[in-house]
This record gives structure tokens, sequence and C-alpha cells, in this order.
């Protein structure tokens, strides 16, 4: 039955692309994946070319200056003897398979989330425990945050981060959006969190302190062991939206895989088929994730 | 039995509680507990006997009047209270056990967060205690793998490994099948022997009967009325506490 569903809308999305008179072109997207284009080396500088005997080297001059640059190692040349270059002109490439830009795209977006799911578990992790503190200071200040964070769209943040806080700290694009992510993940992590230690008897945080346990003591080893078993299931779902949200920070200058799709349909004029891959390697990464996070909660449940 | 000595550790003078939601807790309550005593605490539900005992190790506060343990005032601002906490062993009526934990390592804590005691040190002192109260075959047991008595049991020693001076015991054995209740109160039969400090609040009277120094009735967050167990149980000289055991007596 599940199958049957599945073929039917296959079925029917192949039907819709015929009602639109559009050409599948799936053969062309494996090349934006694996590209076997190799790597080209290219001029460090304006020059002329000169090449070894045997073909097997070159040797660059610069026109206005005494540097020399020796390439080897290539397998074809892409310019001619006595050919004048200028600075970032591919001179010879080396053959062999090297990722497209869809892959580094994914691994762009696989790294921000990384850094951004570590901060963002601090962050949550520190304003959490200033939701239930009972210190003022720290819990107004956790809940101001909170409140902020999740009362403001993630793209209005994004913004703010690139442009403001990233131009006054002079912060690269990939810190700018790791920070914006993390701040925005973290404000939803610190609800979990608070809800987690909540959830827990108050008899164990009594028991505790009735056995001379400071309350960071109690937390560290009664009370958040506990919480975080309860807090697996929502925070897996969390870091789920991470991924998925970290799609918005293709508005900044970082090409990841939401934006190295954009430029292959540019270059392709294939959205369908692009859109469809990339939201099949989205798949990939959150699928992989609540994996890792089920096989975690059953070693968990087994102790 | 063993006598108490003339030592008071536990000295409560005069102790109001209002809670926030202006229901009032204790009413002027005055009791003091010798070195080796131990004092059992009954009442109807909701009398504040709860609230007498958590005032004890200040995991509840209290409105008027002043609570010395152990010479140390345990309401002043200045009150080292974590310090004072390792001197008060608690059990409860629910045990609040750590469930994520092994009985062994419940026992060990403590002792080596708190104390900072070596973990050889610890363990050994948490396998005498479990053997203490039987449950030497459980140590590598979870909490919820044990009956409720076990449980209490295991509580008490979790709260032994701290060395304490004192022992406080809210209805230890009000939330065990009926079967399992002696197992406990055996275990708090050999600790009153050994001359341990305690303040039990209980519904079982014929342990109150066979163990307490002294017996104290509390009702509406008052010491109504307390004596020796001969004459409290035989001939109270208050209507109140007559009314009392007579109901729960039959
Ligand atoms: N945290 C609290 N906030 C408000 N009122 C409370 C609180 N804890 C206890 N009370 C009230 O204070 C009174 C005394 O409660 P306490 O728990 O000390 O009674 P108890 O003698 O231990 O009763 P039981 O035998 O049912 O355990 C009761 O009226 C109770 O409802
Ligand atoms: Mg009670």
């Amino acid at each position: 039955m599940y199958v049957a569903v599945l073929l039917a809308i296959g079925y029917a999305l192949h039907a819709a692309g015929d009602r639109i008179e559009y050409s599948w072109r799936w053969e062309r997207i494996p090349q934006y994946l694996v590209s076997n284009e190799g790597t080209e080396l290219k001029a460090s500088f304006d020059g002329f070319v000169s090449v070894g005997a045997d073909g097997k080297s070159l040797t660059l001059k610069e026109l206005k200056g005494g540097r020399r640059e020796t390439l080897t190692g290539f397998d074809d040349l892409l310019v001619g003897d006595g050919d004048l270059v200028f600075q970032n002109d591919p001179l010879a490439r080396k053959r062999g398979l090297v990722p497209g830009p869809l892959t580094l795209g994914l691994w762009m977006t696989l790294r921000i989330s990384a850094v951004a799911l570590l901060f963002s578990m601090l962050l949550g992790l520190a304003a959490g425990l200033g939701r239930v503190s009972r210190n003022p200071a720290a819990y107004g200040l956790a809940t101001t945050y909170v409140e902020l964070i999740r009362g403001t769209p993630l793209l209005v943040q994004i913004f703010i981060f690139y442009f403001f806080v990233g131009t006054v700290l002079k912060l690269s694009a990939f810190t700018a959006g790791v920070a914006a992510l993390a701040v925005f993940t973290g404000a939803y992590v610190a609800e979990i969190v608070r809800a987690g230690i909540e959830a827990i008897p108050k008899g164990q945080m009594e028991a505790a302190r009735s056995l001379g346990m400071s309350v960071p003591q109690a937390m560290r080893h009664v009370i958040l062991p506990q919480a975080f078993k309860k807090t697996l299931p929502p925070l897996a779902g969390q870091f789920i939206n991470l991924i998925k949200d970290s799609s918005l920070v293709s508005v900044m200058a970082l090409t990841d895989l939401t934006k190295a799709g954009r430029e292959v349909v540019a270059s392709t004029f294939s959205p369908f088929e692009v859109w469809f891959t990339v939201a099949a390697m989205y798949l990939v990464l959150t699928g992989t994730l609540s994996w890792c996070v089920r096989r975690l909660e059953k070693r968990l449940a087994h102790d | 039995m063993t006598e108490p000595k003339d030592e008071v550790l536990i000295d409560v003078r005069g102790v109001g509680k209002t809670f926030a939601n202006g229901v009032v807790g204790l009413k002027n309550v005055s009791l003091r507990v010798k070195r080796g005593e131990v004092v059992c605490i009954i009442g109807p539900s909701g009398s504040g006997k709860s609230t007498l005992l958590r005032t004890l190790n200040a995991l509840e506060t209290i409105t008027t009047g002043e609570i010395e343990v152990l010479g140390h005032s345990v309401h002043a601002s200045r009150a080292d209270l974590n310090r004072l906490r390792t001197h008060l062993g608690m059990v409860f009526q629910s045990f609040n056990l750590f469930p994520h934990k092994t009985v062994l390592e419940n026992l060990m804590l403590a002792p080596r967060v708190v104390v900072g005691i070596g973990e050889g040190e610890a363990r050994e002192r948490a396998e005498q205690l479990l053997a203490k109260v039987g449950l030497a075959d459980k140590a590598e047991a979870h909490p919820a793998q044990l009956s409720g008595g076990q449980q209490q049991r295991v509580a008490i020693a979790r709260a032994l490994a701290m060395q304490p001076d004192i022992m406080l015991f809210d209805e230890p054995t009000s939330a065990l099948d009926p079967e399992k209740v002696n197992e406990v109160l055996d275990v708090m039969k050999v600790l009153a022997r050994e001359g341990m400090t305690m303040c039990v609040v209980t519904h079982e009277m014929g342990f109150a009967r066979a163990v307490a120094h002294r017996v104290v009735f509390m009702e509406a967050g008052e010491v109504v009325y307390e004596d020796e167990p001969q004459r409290f149980f035989a001939a109270p000289a208050n209507e109140r506490l007559r009314a009392f055991l007579g109901q729960v007596l039959k």
C-alpha cells in the first residue's frame, strides 16, 4: 500500500512534468555531485608561459618583475609556449574525480550545522539553567534572551548578524552564519533543557541537597543526567530543524547546499532535477542524524 | 535500649512557618533532641510533621523562631547549609533514590563529591552499609529493579554513607506494602540500638512504643503533647491525643 502510494505520486510528478512539456534531464545531475573535470592549476600572477621540452613541465615568468613559477605533475596543458596569461588564468589540469558544487555545498551545510549545534548546546544549557535559576539576574537574562529570539524571524536575525554584528566585529560570513544559527537554536534548546529539568521529580533535588550537595553538584550529578534522557527526542528534533534552517544562511556570501543548488540551476536550466536532488541530500543529513539519536536512545534505555 | 546523653543536638525554639500561599504549617513549635535519643512524631495528616522535619535541615524555611543543630543556627543567613546537611541524614517517604545510578553508586555519590573521599574508600564504606541493611547482593542493581522495602533500605544506607550525627525519617514505611514494612523498621531498630540520634515521623505505633525515648503528638501545626512512650500510649493526659490514638489503634 505504502509503496503503491509512493509509485502513484512518482507517476503524478512525471505526468505533471509532461503537462508543462518539461524535459527531464537527470543525466546532467551526477556531474554536479562528483565531477571528473579534475582540478585546474591557475596562474598566480601575470606573465609569459614557457613549456618544457617534454611538455611535462611549465614555467611562468612574471611580466613586470622577476618572479618565476614552475608547475609539474599535471595531465593536460591548457596554454601554449610563449602565451601571455593573466593572474588566475587556468594553465593546466590535473585529471581525477573531485567533489562537485552540490557536494561542496553539502559539506558547507554540514560544517555550519555541526559547529552551530555545538555552540547552541552550550548556549542552550546555560540559558536553560538560567531559566530554572532562583538568581534573578540569571533568570532575567535567560528569559529575555529566549523571548527575544523566539519572537523574531530567523531570517531577520541572520541579516542582523551578517550586516550589523558581523560588520562591527569583523566576522567572516561563516562565523556570522554559525553565530546566528547557534544563538537562534540555543533559545529553543534552552526551553527544552528547562522542560527537561522541570520534569525531574522534586524529590531528586531534595535528596541530593539533603546529602549536602550544592545546587551545581546536584545539577551535574543528579538532575542533568536524568533530564538528558528525557530531552533527547526534542533535542534531536531541534537539531534537525537546525540543519534545515541552515539553508537560510545562503542569503549570506556562503555557498551552502541551498546556494549551490541555486547556482547549479542557473547553469543547467534543470530546476526540477536539481531541487529534488538538493532535497534528497538534506534528507540524507537529517535522516542520518535521527538514526544516530535513535541508536543513542536505545543505548541509554538499556542502562 | 541505649540511654540518651546530655548533649542537645537539636534545639527548636518557638518556630512558626507560614507558607507563601498563607497556609500555616507550624505554630510556635519547640523541641529538643539529645544525642542518642529517638524521638517519634505522630499526628493526623496535615498537622505539620513533615514541615517540622524539613525545617531541621533547611529544606523548608521558617518564618519565626530559631533552630540550632549541633550548635549551629540553621536558618541564619550565614549558615553553611551544605556542610550542616552532611550531619543530618534524611529518609523520604518516596525513597528518592537516584534512578540513573546503581545501588552502589547511589551510596558512593555524596561521599565522593561532597566530602571528596577516594573511590576505594567510598566503595568499601558503601559495601559495608549495604551488608548492614541486608542488600550486599544488590550493589549492581538499579533502583527500579528493587522492591519498595529494598529501595528504602538503600535510601537509609545512602544517608548513613555520609556518617551523619542525626537521622531524619519522614514516614519511611508509608509507601510500602504491609509485608515490607518490618524489613525497614528492623534496620531502623538496629540504628536506634547503636545509639543513633533519630527523629522519626511515623504511623507505626508499635515501632514508636518499642524504640522511641519520647513520642511527640502534633496537631494543626502545634506540638500538643509529648511524653515517654509508656505514659504516652497508656494514659495520655490529653483529650485530643486520646481521640487520635483511639482512632489509629482500633
Ligand atoms: N509547599 C507548601 N505550600 C503550601 N502549603 C503547604 C506546603 N507544604 C505543606 N503545606 C501545608 O502545610 C500543612 C502541613 O503539611 P505537612 O506536610 O507538614 O503535614 P504532615 O503532618 O506531614 O501530613 P502527612 O501525614 O499527610 O504527611 C498542610 O496543611 C499542608 O497542606
Ligand atoms: Mg508528611
